[in-house]
């Protein structure tokens, strides 16, 4: 906390900067960073270039004997359906990011209003969402999305929207700690004597300085929520007009004796992703907290 | 007392928090919510009994005040497809579930508390290795973790079943017997729900091993001339016990998903595999039902690790 240099600028300026000034350190220091960083960069580059590199098209059925097993023009296999493993794996791809963002995101909208508002505000408001959030953190995340895909309708925008209604509280108590320590500080006292309004003093001076405590946070949580859209896929809940990894996996629980390949490929390609979000959280993490890092000074 | 009174008022209103929830939800879905806490079969005179009873009919609070009593009373509902009360399908498949989520609960302590001590006591290249299993172990995600083990232990090598909690078919002679079929079929579900804590578990013991190791009473033992050995586990590991404990007890939420998923994949007969069925079947009321018994034994779990932690050490009562 207190090595984090505290400055009063623009909102993106303030982030911009700090945020390329702890990039280029964190690279230099940080090998767990950096391995992560390479993974994704890998993956995201398969998952858009998805078309160019695969040579069926992914949920066509048909497009190979079905059952067989890896071969040069199917490098995964083929499933019970015919259809290519390996196009609706890199497809598969595109699906997880863009639900693991897009519902971070959604989390983040969700948890920094209600977190500012409790960390800013104080008071009765503050007890009142607060007991909320802690309530929403017992209940079990994956179940509640579950539920809520379930009886609303089994598209690829409610399984976004029921990701990132269950995944806010953890972000909304963490921005809610960095407010109420932030807030103390002299600066914002200063802000509120020049006579700067309470909206400006929460977005222009506080936010700024809340939001890299979290960003570490904003990859594991796109991590949790790739999870749970293959859980969920996993257990029959999905869109089955998209490829996805979880749907891919709940088809070939009921060949494993017949082919492996089904589960195989979906599987190691999913945790590839997990692990390379997992290393740049993690790393992001132990760069920030001055007491777990180990090798020199930036 | 009035400490456990304070945190049952805590966490009583939790549960009614997910029953409303759950009330919510069903009355905001889109269509007629007769058929999501019927399920989506039924002829006509069976969906209109169903509606009287649920008080459908009723303004909203009516219904409301209605579907409280009847949680309440542990009436969830009916399945069609099953012909069985949702709360007796559910509650007959808690004992499975809770063997699995307890059996794994263990093997990762054991094992975690283990592997996380010598890698606190031998730094170096254990070190690296460490970290970078721990990695592994915590991404790789609990379904496709069994999968995998079902092709390679039970398809290829054919060491374990392929599924279930017994031999089917079987006579058992004794009891025996039956206990050791039934470890039999749990070590490949438990092994593969216990991997993620076990990573977890070492990480949390070496940070916390490492931790006491700086303390000065470690340096006092030492300087008694006692055994290295002696010296990490009679009094370093016994406090880096503390997180480890509470790591599972605030996780058995998590667990309790985890237990969800690995039955589906080894047909072990828990709730997992009930709601892996009724999603399939869209017997909703099920899935419903499932939904409030699972946060309510998250919640109860909570509760328990809350209490026991205010008895075990006294200073956290006052907050």
């Amino acid at each position: 906390m207190n090595n984090r240099k505290v400055e009063h600028t623009g909102f993106f300026k303030n982030v911009g900067m700090q945020l390329l000034n702890k990039t280029s350190k964190v690279f230099k220091f940080n090998t767990r960073f950096t391995a992560g960083f390479m993974i994704l960069l890998v993956v995201i580059i398969l998952a858009i270039a998805a078309p160019l590199i695969t040579w069926h098209p992914p949920l066509k059925t048909l497009v190979g004997k079905p059952f067989t097993p890896p071969i040069a023009l199917h490098p995964f296999g083929v499933d019970d359906l015919g259809r290519d493993i390996y196009a609706n794996v890199l497809y598969g791809i595109r699906t997880s990011l863009i639900v693991g963002f897009s519902s971070t995101m959604l989390a983040l909208i969700i948890g920094i209003l209600i977190g500012v508002i409790a960390g800013y505000y104080g008071g009765i408001l503050e007890d009142i969402l607060m007991r909320i959030t802690d309530m929403a953190l017992v209940i079990p995340q994956f179940l509640l999305a579950l539920v809520i895909v379930a009886i609303f309708g089994q598209n690829f925008q409610n399984i976004i929207i029921a990701i990132g209604i269950v995944s806010w509280p953890g972000i909304a108590r963490l921005i809610r700690a960095e407010f109420l320590s932030i807030k103390e500080r002299p600066f914002i006292e200063a802000a509120r004597a020049v006579g700067l309004s309470n909206v400006k003093i929460i977005f222009e001076e506080i936010l700024p300085n809340a939001i890299p405590a979290v960003i570490p946070y904003i990859f594991l949580q796109t991590n949790t929520a790739i999870l749970l859209e293959a859980g969920l896929g996993f257990l029959g809940i999905a869109d089955p007009n998209v490829p996805s990894f979880g749907l891919m996996l709940n088809t070939a629980q009921q060949y494993l004796v017949r082919a492996w390949w089904m589960a195989f490929f979906p599987g190691i390609v999913l945790s590839i992703i997990v692990v390379g979000l997992n290393l740049l959280g993690d790393g992001l993490i132990e760069y920030l907290n001055p007491r777990l890092r180990k090798k020199g000074k930036p | 007392m009035i400490f456990i009174f304070r945190r049952l008022l805590q966490y009583i209103p939790m549960i009614l928090v997910v029953i409303v929830v759950t009330f919510l939800l069903v009355r905001l879905a889109p269509g007629d919510p007769t058929y999501i806490l019927v399920g989506e079969v039924g002829d006509e005179s069976f969906v209109r009994a169903a509606r009287e009873r649920l008080g459908l009919d009723k303004p909203l609070y009516t219904q409301f005040l209605i579907y409280i009593s009847n949680v309440f009373r542990g009436d969830l509902g009916y399945s069609y497809l099953r012909s069985e009360s949702v709360a007796k399908l559910i509650i007959d498949r808690i004992p499975a579930t809770l063997l699995l989520v307890l059996t794994s609960m263990f093997i990762s302590a054991a094992v975690g508390i283990i592997i996380g001590t010598i890698a606190a006591a031998k730094r170096g290249v254990t070190d690296l290795t460490l970290s970078i299993l721990s990695i592994i172990g915590i991404s790789i995600p609990y379904f496709w973790l069994g999968q995998i083990m079902l092709i390679v232990f039970a398809v290829w090598l054919g060491i374990f079943p392929l599924g279930g909690m017994v031999s089917v078919g079987h006579e058992y002679q004794s009891f025996l017997e039956y206990f050791f079929d039934v470890i039999y079929h749990l070590t490949l579900p438990a092994i593969t729900l216990a991997v993620f804590n076990i990573a977890f578990i070492t990480k949390i013991t070496r940070g916390a091993v490492f931790e006491t190791m700086t303390q000065d009473y470690i340096l006092t033992a030492r300087a008694k001339g006692m055994p290295e050995s002696r010296v990490i586990f009679r009094h370093a590991l016994r406090n880096a016990l503390i997180p480890v404990v509470t790591y599972l007890g605030f996780n058995t939420g998590v667990l309790l998903i985890g237990a969800i998923l690995t039955e589906t994949i080894f047909a072990w007969p828990g709730m997992g595999s009930l709601l892996y069925d009724s999603i399939r079947l869209r017997d909703y009321p099920v899935v419903l039902g499932i939904f409030i018994y699972g946060s309510i034994i998250v919640i109860l779990a909570n509760l328990i690790v809350d209490i026991l932690y205010g008895i075990l050490d006294p200073r956290i009562r006052i907050k």
